[in-house]
């Protein structure tokens, strides 16, 4: 492969885990955008999600490609439902409290971790039997690797159209949501000034349900994706998926949509050329680096916006 | 000399002009007042003032001096500084496996005394030719950075404190966990040279000055008057007792001007009469005072001269007897089809 | 009169266990390590107010100075106390350094920072094996002097001493502004910018410490894994679940997360597999693989019921010292 066959690959390799990265860090932003949690359990709903999928494909038996619609159809309602469910138990009374809600939002993550550790030790097949309950399972081919340009040498596989035809129109579906709709409306007035938006009347604690819901079912398409996309899950996954998730939310600026998307293509970006240019075991420390050095020059993220006191 | 002179001051947040082209100057020892309805753009000047916000334009001198930090020859030795720091790290740390491989571990004899000089070299001769790209970048990002720090913190409310300006907030902003004499205490920080190494090893400066400080913060509660309170938490005080507890801080950081944000909002006439007494007794110290209201009373009451905004715009200026009467404060405040002079409330 | 601080009560307690149940004694030298760990944390995150989620970076710095300086495959050699101080020293470095590209960056992109930061040093230190041995870790390391016991004990007093001189001083009364409000702390003119730089540098070497000694009482450096973000989390629950800002509530924080992990989940194992109720097949039977559940439900639960912690801390009462008639 020539140099620019190698960057052109390298580019469509971060184009896709960037959008997978991007889909992780929209729900994430949203939600800090709301109460200005550290959702840390957000990872570890992303990791459940894609135990959901895989029990999906067990339990149903599904082979071919189309039954991709039905994983999209239940596991982001699962992961959704799962959000909004967490924010009722353990948040909602937290409300206005800083560091409250994180230290709970932690304890929400060991908690979906341990839920990952038994839901692999379960007696079904794809879980290997619930032999090695804490081993990475396999997460059958539904999606073809084969690549659709056919006399290349740059692969652009049918998973990689898949990323994309979900992602964008999904994130063009929010914006429209976010923009137009009331119920986005509620949600960017609950983000700015939830006082004066409880004095208008906006049902505060029902539009972050809400909030949560979104959030968490854009951490269950994410999911699907993955799983689709790399054929191998495991129980703490979630870990690295939230790590990238915030950074490319506060690279972005955080609570800003469109900065969570610029912030995970960048960091899909930067990860796939470090991977091929310098050497995967410091594409971490190039991230992070990356980032400080952002952070040094603009300090609310790129588009975030310069967040004035008021006095 | 004047003491505190705003020159052409405009604010604009976005596309709001806050504050628009205002001038006005604050001579040593006088008491002035800023009124004016409200989003007239009074407490953006004081902002402005004490750091908080950038003038889009215009200078703000207190002194005879912008109240911002100088870019000047220590300012560029910093920087240099910083970048040559940053140069050298990079350098080390890009070649740092090779660097130890070659001076350490090839050096190095189980039990025999090592080497140090000839490490040394070793370690020269690795870095060499190694060292040229990693520097210069480390050198102009370490710069580059140092810089946007810097630009950014240029204008920190610390410069104008230090420089003799304090303030009390339109919304108490006391640190409701502290005790009464604690925030007080944080009022003198300025004065107090108590290092980190005194205060750890209990060294003889730090009683010395612990003593003197808390003789001093009683002095200053006593002045205003809530000194029976010295160990409540701020939270627990009497509103009334909150302000009070606000200006004292601020006195305590020995200022040349005190700005005052309101003072008196939600005080009934009795406490207004105490405060009114309290901001005399200020200017007896020779601490000029340059304040906020909106309670005509004492607007009237204590003010040597009263400069007007309306709309971010200075509208008139004078002494409490010309500005009563002048028809654009009038109709600032009650509109234009009302007639008649403005009355004491 | 002065009351019984809880920290004060902690410390004698301690130094009188030894003789009444040696085995006990055993078990507490981590949790001395971790309560160092803690009251480091706690300067930043306690007294100024900084979320910090990547302290394990600064023990893991510490721990491998330790190491470096005292095994005898490198040629430094230092000894217990020379190393120790270096670690220190090393510590602060690494905090100052930490500390300036971020002192103006608003709390959560701060907190995002540091957790970058604790990836940084955890990943550098497995890839520059050359200098770190990779997963080997460095070993063998001689042993911390005799009794260690008291040792640990003696550095966790030094450490809780100078704490709490340093939060009834100027110092902490500005750390503490800064936390309550720093736009007026700065109007009254705190030096925002030191008193964070020396936050950061004053618990970094606290952290950097507790790796030193943590490194003496393993013999070995560890391995980079270990230094990971769930220590920076257990840091962090042992300061927020003992009390924010509290010295002592940090230490009862230490003695109860740790404690928990090592003393009342090892013998309930222990109490399984001598009645055979362990299955290896059933991933539901082993109580360790409870532990995340258990932790996660323990800080839910906490953060609802009692989120100010077990011992919050009485904020700093001045004493009089002056006659105020």
């Amino acid at each position: 492969m020539s140099g620019g066959e190698v960057l052109l690959q390298q580019l469509i390799i971060g184009l896709s885990n960037g959008m997978i990265i991007a889909l992780i860090a929209l729900g994430y932003t949203m939600v800090y955008g709301i109460i200005e949690l550290i959702n840390f359990a957000h990872g570890d709903l992303f990791m459940l999600g894609c135990f959901c999928a895989l029990t999906l494909v067990g339990a149903l038996g599904l082979e071919h490609t189309g039954s991709v619609i039905v994983l999209l159809a239940v596991v982001p309602v699962f992961c959704g439902g799962m959000n909004w469910l967490v924010d009722r138990l353990a948040y909602r009374h937290l409300r206005g409290q800083k560091l409250a809600p994180l230290v709970s939002a932690i304890g929400v993550s060991f908690v979906f971790l341990n839920f990952g550790l038994f839901w692999g030790g379960l007696p079904m097949n794809v879980f290997g039997g619930g032999k090695a309950a804490a081993a990475p399972k396999d997460f059958p081919s539904l999606v073809s690797n084969a690549n659709l340009l056919s006399e290349s040498n740059v692969l652009f596989t049918a998973k990689d159209l898949m990323v994309v035809a979900i992602t964008i129109p999904l994130m063009i579906a929010l914006t429209l949501f976010v923009k137009r709709t009331r119920a986005g409306k509620a949600m960017r007035a609950v983000a700015q000034d939830r006082v004066a938006a409880q004095l208008m009347g906006i049902p505060v604690d029902r539009v972050i349900g809400q909030t949560f819901l979104i959030g968490g079912g854009l951490a269950g398409v994410a999911s699907v994706i993955f799983s689709l996309y790399n054929n191998t899950i495991y129980f703490q996954m979630g870990y690295r998926a939230g790590m990238d998730a915030f950074t490319a939310a506060v690279l972005g600026g955080i609570g800003s949509l469109p900065g969570a998307v610029l912030g995970g293509l960048f960091i899909g970006f930067v990860r796939a050329i470090s991977d091929q240019y310098i050497a995967t075991r410091w594409t971490n420390v190039i991230v992070f680096a990356i980032l400080i050095l952002v952070l040094v020059f603009r300090p609310s993220g790129i588009l975030g916006a310069r967040h004035r006191e008021k006095v | 000399m004047t003491l505190l002179d705003i020159n052409e001051l405009t604010v604009k947040f976005g596309g709001l002009k806050a504050v628009n082209n205002v001038t006005v100057s604050v001579s040593p020892n006088e008491i002035v007042s800023l009124i004016g309805p409200n989003g007239a753009g009074k407490t953006t000047v004081f902002n402005v003032c004490t750091g908080i916000y950038e003038p889009t334009s215009g200078r703000v001198c207190f002194s005879g001096t912008d109240v911002c930090r100088p870019f000047c020859w220590q300012t560029a030795l910093g920087l240099a500084l910083v970048g040559v720091i940053t140069a050298k790290f990079l350098a080390l740390a890009v070649n740092i496996e090779s660097l130890w491989a070659n001076a350490i571990t090839g050096n190095y004899v189980y039990q025999q005394p090592f080497p140090w000089m000839k490490a040394l070299i070793s370690a020269r001769e690795t870095l060499a030719g190694h060292w040229v790209l990693p520097a210069s970048i480390g050198f102009v990002v370490g710069i580059a950075g140092a810089f946007a720090v810097w630009q950014r913190s240029r204008r920190a409310p610390e410069i104008s404190a230090r420089a003799g300006i304090a303030r009390t907030f339109q919304n108490i902003r006391l640190f409701n966990q502290m005790t009464v004499l604690n925030n007080v205490l944080i009022g003198m920080d300025t004065q107090l040279r108590t290092q980190l190494w005194h205060a750890a090893l209990r060294l003889p400066l730090f009683w010395r000055e612990r003593r003197e400080a808390e003789k001093s913060a009683v002095e200053i509660l006593r002045f205003v008057g809530i000194d029976r309170h010295l160990n409540e938490l701020a939270e627990n005080l009497s509103y009334g007792d909150q302000r009070r507890l606000e200006i004292a801080r601020a006195l305590a950081m020995k200022p040349k001007l005190l700005m005052l944000d309101e003072p008196a909002a939600g005080m009934n006439p009795n406490e207004t009469q105490g405060l009114m007494g309290l901001i005399r007794k200020i200017r007896e110290r020779g601490v000029t005072v340059l304040l906020i209201e909106h309670h005509m009373q004492v607007v009237m009451g204590i003010s040597d001269r009263i400069a007007v905004l309306d709309h971010g715009e200075k509208i008139a200026e004078g002494t409490p007897k010309e500005v009563c009467c002048d028809p654009k404060v009038i109709e600032a405040y009650l509109g234009k089809d009302e007639g008649g002079g403005m009355r004491d409330e | 009169m002065k009351r019984f601080r809880f920290h004060w009560l902690f410390l004698a307690g301690a130094a009188l266990l030894p003789m009444v149940s040696p085995h006990l004694s055993e078990v507490l030298r981590p949790i001395f390590i971790m309560a160092i760990l803690g009251l480091g944390l706690n300067i930043l995150t306690g007294f100024t107010g900084i979320l910090n989620l990547g302290v394990a970076a600064f023990m893991a710095v510490g721990a491998y100075s330790y190491a470096i300086l005292t095994c005898d495959i490198y040629p430094f050699q230092l000894g217990f106390w020379g190393a120790t101080g270096a670690a220190i020293l090393i510590g602060l470095v690494a905090g100052v350094l930490l500390g300036l590209p971020t002192i103006r960056l608003r709390g959560d992109y701060l907190a995002i920072v540091t957790l970058g930061f604790g990836e940084i040093v955890q990943d550098s230190l497995k890839n520059l094996d050359v200098i770190t041995k990779g997963t080997q870790g460095i070993n063998p390391l001689p042993a911390p002097p005799h009794p260690s016991y008291f040792l640990f004990l003696g550095f966790l007093s030094v450490v809780v001493l100078i704490n709490r001189n340093l939060e009834r001083s100027r110092v902490g009364r500005a750390w503490i502004s800064i936390r309550e409000d720093e736009l007026a702390a700065s109007c009254m003119g705190v030096n925002v910018m030191k008193m964070k730089l020396t936050a950061f540098a004053l618990g970094a070497a606290q952290c950097s410490l507790a790796g030193a000694l943590w490194a003496s009482f393993l013999g070995s450096s560890g391995e980079p894994g270990n230094y990971d973000f769930q220590i920076s989390i257990i840091a962090l629950c042992i300061v927020i679940v003992g009390g924010m800002g509290s010295i002592g509530g940090v230490l009862l924080g230490a003695l109860v997360m740790v404690g928990f992990n090592t003393i009342v989940l090892e013998t309930f194992t222990n109490f399984l597999k001598a009645h055979q109720l362990i299955s290896s097949t059933n991933v539901f039977t082993a109580p360790g693989n409870w532990k995340y559940m258990l932790f996660g439900l323990a800080l839910i639960l906490m953060m609802r019921f009692r989120p100010e912690g077990l011992l919050p801390s009485k904020s700093v009462k001045a004493e009089l010292h002056h006659d105020p008639s």
